[in-house]
């Protein structure tokens, strides 16, 4: 017997399909459902794992909202947010459009770009632990910058001269040569280490002796009113984040019709309009679903905090999820489930409260 | 009509007489079953000292004694293995209790007490008092830890300085640190860990309480000057910031001979002996503080706790028993993994020796009756009391504060942990 017309299922697909949807469904009833209602109770409670929880109102809302470590991290969870996910979006792009823009070899630098996702977190963090030592390869970088600086900006400074007197001359004679010529911009530089290699022999040029040790991890220092420590684990976030980001822009500017752009060209659009009045747009879907999955993640950031952020004082890695964990495992006291179940409802009502925000700010996740 | 099964036997019940009468013979027949009592213990160097307990050492009583255990060591952090698996249900039958949170243990109801509690009188007097709440003991201690002077003999000898002992005062013990990485330049003379578990025998010796009578904690000026002596050291070029060197402890900085000494517990035997078999090494006691005379010391321990609503309980507590009685802990001792907890061993022989383990262990044992000796433990605070005075440490460490600053902005956490801040 056919299906009603309102019903485009009929019986066997409608159980089918739900049959399908079960192992999700249970998964999701138990593991989330039934995790966020369980917490919700907790919330209200003075649970403390062992003692049977007695209902307190709102009582553990109003101690979180006199809580400074909560504050805290409320601030931290925004600003770690707000700088991750605008760093690895933009960053994101610019590589995707880089690897799209490749002829040869793309499948190669999409590997290489890609592997940094593949590691684990953990282990990512480790190496990092390494890197940002008070006298590890960040800090000597560091050091090594400010001793050459003036290397450096002489270096740029000729390097752009050059190329830019290169570039002139060759449009008096030759159309069409673009101010990024690669075959000027290889001479161009190799002009500038020249001049900057002699002048650095002529000695004309000064050279520093920094030698700080710089605290990237166990420190108080703020910038920006974030703690430095959160700085360094946004670094981490976002080097490991980013690839997947960049996969997802690069399959969204692989969709886009080339014709548009042919179009745009015979319009006499230049790259930069095409960039910014085709590609933008048309990625707004994946947009959309790159700055979600980064509010997400980073609002969220666990791991990374507490591997890193191991030596440094708590008002310099305490982000919300940590302040939820921190109050489940105070060190050698009774676990505060109550609190550490506000503190994880406040979390999941920011993540949304922020999304809405996002979606009203104009990333949607419309073309 | 209401016929119940009881009028009529079975044959269920029939049998029933002749199984039991078969059963019993089998009893008579062969050993009882053995308990088999769950056990769980932390991870690494620790795994050692009870597998040589329940395999070798004390095996027969163990056997005689109709157990069997099941021992599972746990790596990473045990206090959250065992509050999620006592919440749970799930938590073994016998477990180690560190003395730093058994608050969020005893507290909760989750330790049977000790069944013969007469065995406090056995144990060194910090200790059971240490593990015992409202005049109960929760727990035996097991073993315990104090810290010592360990310091590399060779780093002392290539500098042509004179090796510490146990007479050396603050002043002393900075001086010759500094003459070492003066004159090694490549060595530092300690590392510095920000750390209370470290710099709290320096804050003790001055006399200064970690607790006044009304429970707050009061940073005076005894505290500022042992403060000011421990942070001082990074300037006076006595030390050097532990991270500074890419470790995370005083003992990792000794057995990679960046540095020349660590204040560390008898735990650096076995450190020393995995990570560093050919260094020769010695051990002395805490500097003296110049002015009160004093040394200080922080006592770490941890015991064996029974779950209250383990299934073999008896057996629970005659493992404990077992685990920590005279030989049991004789063996230990002179394996030189850990300091026995029984008074009757207080002056074993074993402990006159001259042997590196030997000596470092006497200097832990003695330095449990230093002047200004507390247990590693902040009540019902945790480690959440330590945070103000580790965070002032740090700061100050790495030149972000100075020292009365770090000072009063740590007495402010404190006053707000402590509820005395209004």
């Amino acid at each position: 017997m056919a299906a009603p017309a309102s019903d485009p299922l009929g019986r066997q697909e409608r159980r089918a399909a739900w049959l399908f949807l079960a192992p999700f469904l249970l998964l999701l009833g138990t593991f989330f459902v039934f995790a966020a209602v369980r917490s919700a109770w907790y919330s209200l409670t003075d649970y403390d794992l062992f003692a049977e929880p007695a209902f307190v109102g709102a009582a553990n809302y109003v101690e979180l909202l006199g809580d400074e470590l909560f504050l805290l991290a409320l601030r931290n969870s925004v600003l770690f947010a707000v700088v991750v996910t605008t760093t690895q979006t933009a960053l994101a792009l610019a590589l995707a459009v880089f690897v799209d823009s490749i002829a040869r070899g793309r499948a190669l630098v999409r590997t290489a770009f890609y592997f940094p996702s593949i590691v684990s977190s953990t282990v990512m963090t480790l190496i990092f632990i390494w890197l940002f030592q008070r006298r590890g390869l960040v800090t000597d970088a560091v050091n090594g910058l400010a001793n050459h600086r003036w290397e450096l900006f002489c270096f740029a400074l000729a390097a752009v001269s050059i190329q830019l007197v290169l570039v002139a001359r060759a449009r008096r004679r030759y159309e069409g040569v673009r101010a990024l010529d690669p075959w000027f911009a290889a001479l161009a530089a190799l002009g500038a280490l020249a001049l900057t290699v002699a002048l650095r022999t002529l000695q004309l040029l000064p050279v520093g002796e920094a030698d700080a040790a710089i605290s990237w991890l166990n420190t108080r220092a703020t910038v920006a009113g974030m703690p430095v420590t959160l700085w360094s684990v946004a670094a981490v976030n976002v080097f490991t984040t980013i690839p997947l980001m960049m996969l997802l822009y690069l399959a969204g500017l692989q969709s886009i019709p080339r014709h548009l752009y042919e179009a745009a060209t015979l319009d006499g659009a230049g790259p930069v309009q095409a960039f910014a009045r085709i590609t933008v747009p048309l990625l707004a879907p994946v947009t959309f679903a790159v700055v979600t999955l980064g509010l997400i993640g980073t609002l969220q950031m666990f791991d990374q905090v507490a591997i890193l952020g191991n030596a440094a004082p708590i008002e310099s890695r305490v982000t919300l999820a940590y302040y939820t964990y921190y109050n489940t495992f105070p060190p050698g006291g009774t676990p505060r489930i109550g609190m550490a179940s506000a503190g994880a409802v406040a979390l999941a009502l920011l993540t949304v409260l922020v999304v809405f925000v996002e979606r009203r700010l104009g990333i949607s996740d419309r073309a | 009509m209401n016929r119940t099964r009881a009028a009529r036997p079975g044959p269920s019940r029939a049998i029933a007489p002749l199984a039991a009468v078969v059963s019993a013979s089998i009893a008579v027949a062969t050993p009882a079953a053995a308990d088999t009592v769950s056990v769980a213990g932390f991870g690494g160097g620790d795994t050692v000292v009870l597998n040589g307990l329940i395999d070798e050492a004390m095996a027969e009583e163990i056997a005689a004694a109709g157990i069997e255990v099941e021992y599972t060591p746990i790596d990473g952090d045990f206090s959250q293995f065992l509050l999620n698996a006592l919440s749970a249900g799930t938590a073994p039958d016998l477990y180690y209790v560190d003395i730093f949170w058994s608050d969020a243990v005893f507290g909760t109801g989750r330790a049977d007490p000790v069944r013969d509690q007469s065995v406090a009188g056995e144990l060194l007097p910090g200790l059971a008092e240490a593990f015992t709440r409202d005049g109960t003991l929760m727990g035996i201690p097991k073993d315990f830890n104090s810290l010592v002077l360990n310091y590399n003999v060779d780093v002392f000898e290539d500098a042509g300085v004179e090796p510490p002992d146990a007479d050396d005062t603050w002043s002393d013990f900075e001086d010759k640190l500094a003459a070492v990485a003066d004159e090694l330049g490549d060595i530092a003379g300690i590392c510095l860990v920000p750390d209370y578990a470290r710099f709290g025998p320096f804050a003790l010796a001055t006399g200064w309480q970690p607790f006044d009578a009304d429970g707050r904690t009061v940073l005076d000026e005894d505290f500022r000057r042992a403060f000011a002596f421990y942070t001082g050291l990074a300037d006076s070029g006595a030390g050097t910031v532990a991270a500074d060197l890419g470790e995370g402890w005083m003992g990792g900085c000794m057995s990679s001979e960046k540095a020349a000494v660590a204040l560390e517990g008898a735990w650096m035997i076995a450190h020393l002996r995995d990570a560093a078999p050919s260094m020769v090494w010695d051990a002395t006691r805490m500097p003296i503080d110049p002015e009160t005379g004093h040394r200080g010391n922080l006592i770490f321990t941890v015991a064996w706790v029974v779950n209250p609503e383990s299934q073999v309980r008896d057996s629970a507590h005659a493992l404990a028993e077992i685990l920590t009685s005279e030989p049991a802990q004789q063996w230990v001792l002179e394996e030189g993994l850990a300091i026995p907890s029984r008074a009757a061993l207080d002056d074993n022989p074993w402990l006159d020796g001259e042997d590196v383990a030997q000596v470092a262990s006497r200097h832990a044992f003695e330095g449990t009756r230093d002047e200004a000796v507390t247990p590693y433990y902040f009540g019902e605070y945790g480690g959440a009391w330590m945070e103000p005075i580790n965070s002032a440490l740090n700061a100050v460490l790495l030149d972000e504060l100075d020292v009365e600053a770090a000072l009063e902005e740590a007495q402010e956490k404190l006053d707000r942990l402590t509820g005395h801040d209004g």
